[in-house]
């Protein structure tokens, strides 16, 4: 058990009133950070930490697709192909990570570097193809572009 | 009391009723002798959701179909159900359709056949073939989200009753919903049992047949099936419940809503227990020890003449313990057997209830609507009297404010199980938890038979009645010194080595009789199925007649006579199937002594103990709700059971660096035991809470280490 | 930006509005100095005339909202304001630029929205997935934290959603902030009588707050002058798809949808001199119009006469190749993956949608499943618990109402006419992307 999370997830707490739940999606986002992801214990924690149950927690989390229920890798790249994106070619920048990776959409590469995902609308559709690497937007990426994000990625 | 609500008039399908303003529309519609159909409605569960979209009415006013479980009668409102609008008809069809697109249609096959409100709706409201052309959702079914409840995933409709039973009735946060949309499905954490005092409500809550009882399934088609309306005998709270029975055998425990007892709810203890009724030790027919641990049956004639002979040579130096779960009637005739046939005045009774508690009599329901609550209680509400903890998470829920410290002023509500509490603390009501499902009655009955005093002296022969008092190691103390034990049971091991003679006993399944519980309510229990021995009023009346007393064999003539002298005159036949609580007794005794002082004289440790970060802690050494000779006996229950567990004050766990589900050390001379610490906020500061058996040699007061 | 009146924006392109100095430097913060003179009434007056209509999507009139919340002494409980910057509609993306060039005028407005509905506590539920905006308020708040003469007794905080696109409706929204499963709750009780934390609650869009300001430095009936009738002053349109400049525009309500998609600085038209297929005019919610409908007003009463709206003001255009099929399949793929899963039609049906779809798509459907498409739509809408099962059938029932023919050409073996010429073919989504935690597999 991490000392140090239960102090963050009490300050966070501080900020929303007594007895209110709010602290649980900032709680599981600071859990997230530093397991890599939602373990069992990771949810024993912050349900610890906030008086809820691990049942209650999860069942949040997986509410939500930000939230990971299972081992993902270092590294998260996310391609959005909703329409404004897919209308710019998302689907071939997907393809190329696919192929840069060796692993498909939803899968992590073999190395454990990087997971690649499909992703809902990332709210940058006039700029697209929109790509979050690690939570951060890559705008109007290309096919082509995949390969050197990768290379950074296992670089890093 | 409050004002008269305002009436309004609402038409409904151009019928018109009057019903008072803000009633639900539901109900509105059932006050008109119209049918909203519902599925995920149910108030007992809170504000509705509208989630299942099955009630979909038309108001006039309204471009929009609505959810009628979500509106509330208003005046002048005109709404038109599914009979006369072709709108909300289409509506619940289409709702309907939606359902079925999911759902695996194996009716023949499924528990719930029969009586299921979404095969029943299907047939009244729903689309009379399939549009569906592709694969319906698929899980693995049924799987076991407990010894006890099954689940099955595919029938699921998602109305989010058993989640919102879980949430906000128990609150016991254990099931609930994974994933969203069409994923989302109910679900323990990692698949854990959920282990949970009142799980077995969301089998009744289920309007499908996906969430069962593994202990019906495949038991019984509704067709084949009685119900018999009786009254839990588990606890002191007395739950109004339904046995099924076939074929001479219970089949499940259903809940009969008694608004101001049980709200419909039910622990698992009452709900699943009832397989103790057909224990491999239970007993049938009479038993003589035949040397130290062994025993031969006998036939009644031999018992009575054998109990007949030691009754006799123990004179009236007898003692008689008794269970507290016996009927008023059974109580009853003992103490006129043993007090006017044999002057054996003494008895171990269950219960010292004082009569100034009548004086704050109220029903259960009325804590619901308390502003302030005063808890003080050592032993866990919810293991000495479950209902009762779900009564104070309503008003919890209301803003009550509770307390688990001696309040320093007056509170509307007092809930304790120290009945001497109920004159110290000022409370409008006062609830004492009986530690027995009927103490109360049993104490009653026994007090009133005779007015004679107990002799003081050893006893010679021990009546051990019922397998609570024989598992009660003070009692098998008081028998062990004895020359005679005569014990009354229902399962042969509780008695083995301690009782000369063994009279088989029936469960509160098994018979006729009556049973006051923790409110004082006088509550008829039915028989539900034969029990495989003659019923204890019918051996008692006619050993009573070997001492010339007069016993009847029959409960409504036993009763008759206590009722009085001690129920006002009341007839067996109008206790009725629910049961009205008599007033409270109408002079209040003087007021409280102000509360904090006294109640620190009484325990020790008090307040400052858990203070800092060393102290020690007082230990109190409960006794769990899943214990017992019959949860002993319903192997399904025992993962209910507390196991390993410590229950710590938060601030004491806190000021000791503790957090939920640690490991920690419980320590007290020499003995020391590793246990996993449970925080609670319901428990006084400085107070530990450890189940009886697993305390075992710990001293009152322990320090709690990391 | 171009030389349209700018509101949201101004100054913007000229300077690093992100800094507090750089704000104030153009008279930032002094309409918050003017409204803390008013009275909390007169606030809400200036609103009131300025009509201004909020611009989350479902265009409530922002002054009325605001007096539908109890006075202090008649609900004791505290009050709160919730910014709605959960921003997920599919072809928006006006409030990410908002926040991350504009935060101050933004919270200059949250700021004077507090002082008009007596808040002291306002939330700012921002969608996790935008890190960018989210830091850059994170460092305009603690700007403004040490200038006590602003923030005044105010505190804010930010919220960081984690991934649901129905946390931006409001009672789903005001769920994720009490920390639950962000599903929508039956209305009434509407948020500004009981909302969060069951206390009178106002809920506004980014956009709706970052206009604040500018309405009461130039007075509301000023900023009334601008726009036309019911669509009042300025909106930030968001441009995507098929048009040569996407991005973000402020333009006055009532320019035409054909000016904001062609004229060069704007939109700029469509590239490859392909033709304008088909727009979608507020997010993928909207009822889609075919290229030929564009010579509309973009404000609400002249999309409303033609069945649609301006939503959240994300207008996506397609060129020729786009098979609407395809549109439709990808629409309720999203909108099936969304589906907050409380309510029957809305869960059931959009999943009902998409397998309809693609049989079409594959040429495995006759002409009896078009027809059952369009029933499912028709029976999930007017249905649902929230708006957002009822956009999805409405949706796509347009693309089927306005591109019958070429539903049509795909049935009964058929297929698609289009196949890989369109940019929409074989799109994985999330929901068929069964390995995508957390939502559960959905075995076939
Ligand atoms: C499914 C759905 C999604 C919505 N998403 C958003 C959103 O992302 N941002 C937003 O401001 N409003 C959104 N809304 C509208 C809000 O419910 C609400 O009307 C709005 O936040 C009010 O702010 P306004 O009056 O300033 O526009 C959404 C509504 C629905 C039904
Ligand atoms: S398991 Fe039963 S009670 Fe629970 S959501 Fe499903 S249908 Fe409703
Ligand atoms: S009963 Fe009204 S929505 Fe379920």
């Amino acid at each position: 058990m991490s000392a140090k999370l239960f102090d963050e997830i009490q300050d966070v707490r501080a900020r929303y009133p007594e007895g209110s739940r709010s602290a649980v999606l900032p709680a599981l986002r600071l859990a997230q950070e530093r397991y890599g992801w939602l373990t069992p214990d990771a949810f024993r924690e912050v349900a610890d930490a906030l008086e809820l149950t691990p049942a209650y927690c999860k069942s949040v989390a997986s509410f939500y697709d930000m939230f990971d229920l299972a081992p993902v890798g270092r590294h998260k790249v996310e391609v959005c192909t909703n329409v404004s994106c897919a209308l710019y070619g998302a689907q071939q920048v997907l393809e190329a990570f696919e192929s840069e990776l060796g692993c498909r959409a939803g899968e992590t590469s073999g190395d454990g570097a990087v997971t690649l995902r499909a992703i809902e609308c990332l709210g940058g559709c006039g700029w697209g193809t929109v790509v979050a690497v690690d939570h951060e937007y890559r705008l109007r990426v290309q096919p082509e572009d995949a390969v050197a994000i990768v290379e950074e990625l296992r670089g890093a | 009391m409050s004002a008269q609500p305002e009436l309004v008039t609402v038409t409904i399908d151009e019928r018109s009723v009057e019903v008072p303003k803000g009633t639900g529309m539901v109900e509105t519609a059932a006050a008109a002798g119209i049918e909203i159909p519902v599925f995920c409605y149910e108030p007992r569960l809170g504000a509705a959701v509208g989630a299942c979209r099955m009630c979909l009415v038309e108001i006039e006013g309204m471009p929009k179909l609505q959810a009628g479980c979500t509106l509330s009668a208003q005046d002048g409102m005109v709404v038109r159900t599914a009979r006369t609008s072709e709108k909300a008809a289409e509506g619940q069809n289409s709702t309907l359709e939606f359902i079925l697109v999911n759902h695996p249609l194996d009716c023949p096959v499924c528990d719930k056949g029969g009586e299921c409100p979404l095969q029943d709706l299907t047939f009244r409201y729903g689309p009379g073939n399939t549009r569906m052309q592709f694969p319906k959702r698929t899980f693995e079914k049924p799987i076991p989200i407990s010894p006890l409840i099954a689940l099955d995933r595919e029938r699921c409709i998602l109305c989010y009753r058993c989640t919102r039973f879980s949430e906000s009735v128990s609150e016991d946060g254990q099931l609930v919903a994974e994933n969203r949309g069409a994923g989302s499905v109910i679900a323990t954490f990692e698949d854990e049992p959920y282990r949970a005092h009142f799980s077995g409500n969301v089998t009744e809550l289920c309007p499908v047949g996906a969430l069962t009882s593994t202990q019906y399934r495949f038991e019984g088609r509704p067709w084949e099936i009685q119900n018999v309306p009786t009254v839990c005998g588990m606890c002191p709270v007395g739950c109004n419940i339904s046995a099924t029975t076939r074929e001479g055998k219970v089949k499940r425990i259903l809940s009969r809503n008694h608004p101001e007892v049980d709200e419909g709810w039910l622990c698992d203890k009452g709900r699943f227990a009832f397989g103790h009724l057909r224990a491999a030790d239970r007993l049938s027919e009479p038993l003589r020890r035949a040397g130290g641990r062994r025993y031969v049956p006998i036939s009644w004639d031999e018992a009575l003449d054998d109990a007949e002979r030691l009754l006799r040579d123990a004179g009236p130096s007898i003692v008689t313990a008794l269970s507290g779960g016996e009927s008023v009637e059974q109580a009853y005739a003992l103490a006129r057997l043993l007090r006017i046939g044999l002057g054996a005045h003494a008895a171990v009774l269950p219960e010292d209830v004082p009569d100034t508690l009548d004086h704050y009599r109220a029903p259960l329901s009325a804590i619901r609507d308390a502003k302030s609550i005063a808890v003080l209680s050592d032993e866990p509400v919810v293991e000495r009297a479950p209902i009762v903890d779900l009564w104070l998470r309503a008003a919890r829920r209301n803003g009550a404010a509770i307390s688990y410290e001696a309040p320093a002023g007056a509170v509307d509500v007092l809930v304790t199980d120290d009945p001497d509490q109920a004159t110290r603390v000022t409370a409008a009501a006062v609830y004492y938890l009986p530690r027995t499902p009927n103490g109360r009655g049993v104490t009653d009955a026994w007090s009133c038979a005779s007015d004679g005093e107990p002799a003081d002296e050893e006893p010679r022969l021990v009546i051990v009645s019922g397998d609570e008092a024989a598992t009660d190691p003070s009692v098998r103390a008081l028998a062990e010194r004895a020359d005679a034990v005569i014990g009354i049971g229902m399962f042969e091991e509780d008695f083995r080595g301690l009782a000369d003679l063994v009279l088989p006993a029936t469960s509160y399944l098994e018979r006729d009789g009556t049973t006051v519980n923790l409110e004082g309510r006088l509550q008829r229990q039915r028989r539900a199925v034969l029990a495989p021995c003659p019923d204890e009023l019918a051996w008692i009346s006619r050993l009573g007649e070997r001492f010339e007393v007069e016993i009847s064999p029959h409960a409504s003539v036993v009763f008759g006579e206590i009722s009085s002298r001690c129920y006002g005159g009341i007839e067996f036949g109008d206790v009725g199937e629910r049961a009205e609580l008599p007033a409270a007794a109408v002079s209040k005794p003087p007021t409280a002594t102000p509360a904090s002082d006294k109640l620190s004289q009484t325990t020790s440790g008090g307040r400052g103990a858990g203070a800092g970060a060393g102290g020690a802690l007082r230990l109190v050494a409960y006794r769990p709700l899943f214990s017992g000779p019959a949860v002993e006996r319903t192997p399904e229950l025992h993962f209910q059971r507390p196991d390993g567990e410590v229950e710590l004050a938060y601030d004491d766990a806190r000021a000791r660096g503790i957090r939920g589900g640690d490991t920690v050390t419980v320590s007290s001379n020499g003995t020391a035991l590793q246990l996993r610490a449970r925080l609670s906020r319901e428990l006084r500061a400085g107070t530990v809470r450890i189940p009886r058996d697993t305390a075992a040699d710990l001293h009152p007061t322990v320090e709690v280490t990391k | 930006m171009p030389d349209v009146t700018q509101i949201v924006m101004a100054g913007a392109d000229d300077r690093d509005l992100t800094k507090l100095a750089e704000y104030e430097a153009i008279g930032g913060y002094r309409a918050l100095a003017k409204a803390r003179a008013m009275t909390p009434a007169e606030v809400t007056d200036e609103l009131i005339a300025s009509e201004l209509r909020g611009r989350g999507g479902a265009f409530f009139a922002t002054g009325r909202k605001w007096s539908f919340v109890p006075k202090p002494d008649q609900v004791p409980n505290p009050h709160y304001l919730v910014v709605n910057a959960d921003e997920s509609e599919p072809g928006s993306f006006k409030d990410n630029e908002i926040m991350a060039r504009v935060p101050h005028r933004f919270f200059e407005g949250c700021l004077i929205t507090a002082h008009a509905v007596e808040s002291k506590d306002v939330f700012v539920y921002i969608r996790g997935e935008y890190t960018g905006p989210y830091e850059v308020l994170v460092d305009a708040l603690e700007e403004l934290s040490k200038r006590p003469d602003l923030r005044g007794d105010v505190t804010i905080v930010l919220h960081r959603g984690a991934g649901a696109y129905i946390c931006g409706e409001e009672t789903a929204l005001i769920e994720s902030l009490e920390g639950k499963r962000g599903q929508p709750r039956s209305k009434p009780p509407f948020p500004a009588i009981s909302g969060l934390y069951a206390s009178p609650t106002v809920v506004n869009n980014v956009e709706t707050m970052a206009t604040v300001a500018p309405i009461v430095e130039m007075g509301g009936a000023e900023y009334a002058k601008l726009g036309v009738e019911n669509s009042r002053g300025t909106r930030v349109v968001s441009v995507s798809g098929h048009v040569a400049n996407g991005g973000n525009y402020e333009i006055e309500n009532g320019l035409s949808l054909r000016d904001i998609i062609f004229r060069a600085d704007l939109g700029g038209g469509v590239p490859g001199g392909r033709a304008l297929k088909a727009v979608i005019p507020g997010g993928s919610s909207t009822v889609i119009l075919t290229g030929d409908e564009i010579d509309v007003g973009y404000d609400f009463d002249s999309l409303l006469k033609l069945n649609t709206a301006m939503g959240s003001a994300g207008i996506v255009c397609l060129d020729e190749r786009v098979c609407m099929v395809q549109l439709g399949i990808r629409v309720s793929e999203f909108y099936e993956h969304e589906s907050c899963g409380k309510c029957t039609p809305c869960r059931e049906g959009t999943r009902w949608m998409t397998t309809i779809l693609r049989k079409l798509e594959d040429g495995r459907a006759s002409r009896d499943e078009l027809d059952l498409l369009l029933d499912v739509c028709d029976r999930i809408n007017g249905k649902c618990l929230c708006p957002l099962g009822e956009t999805a059938a409405v949706a796509v029932a347009s693309y089927v109402a306005k591109f019958r023919d070429e539903f049509l050409a795909h049935l009964d073996g058929a297929g698609c006419p289009f196949g890989d010429a369109s940019p929409l073919d074989h799109v994985l989504a999330p929901v068929a992307m069964h390995t995508h935690s957390p939502v559960a597999e959905v075995p076939a």
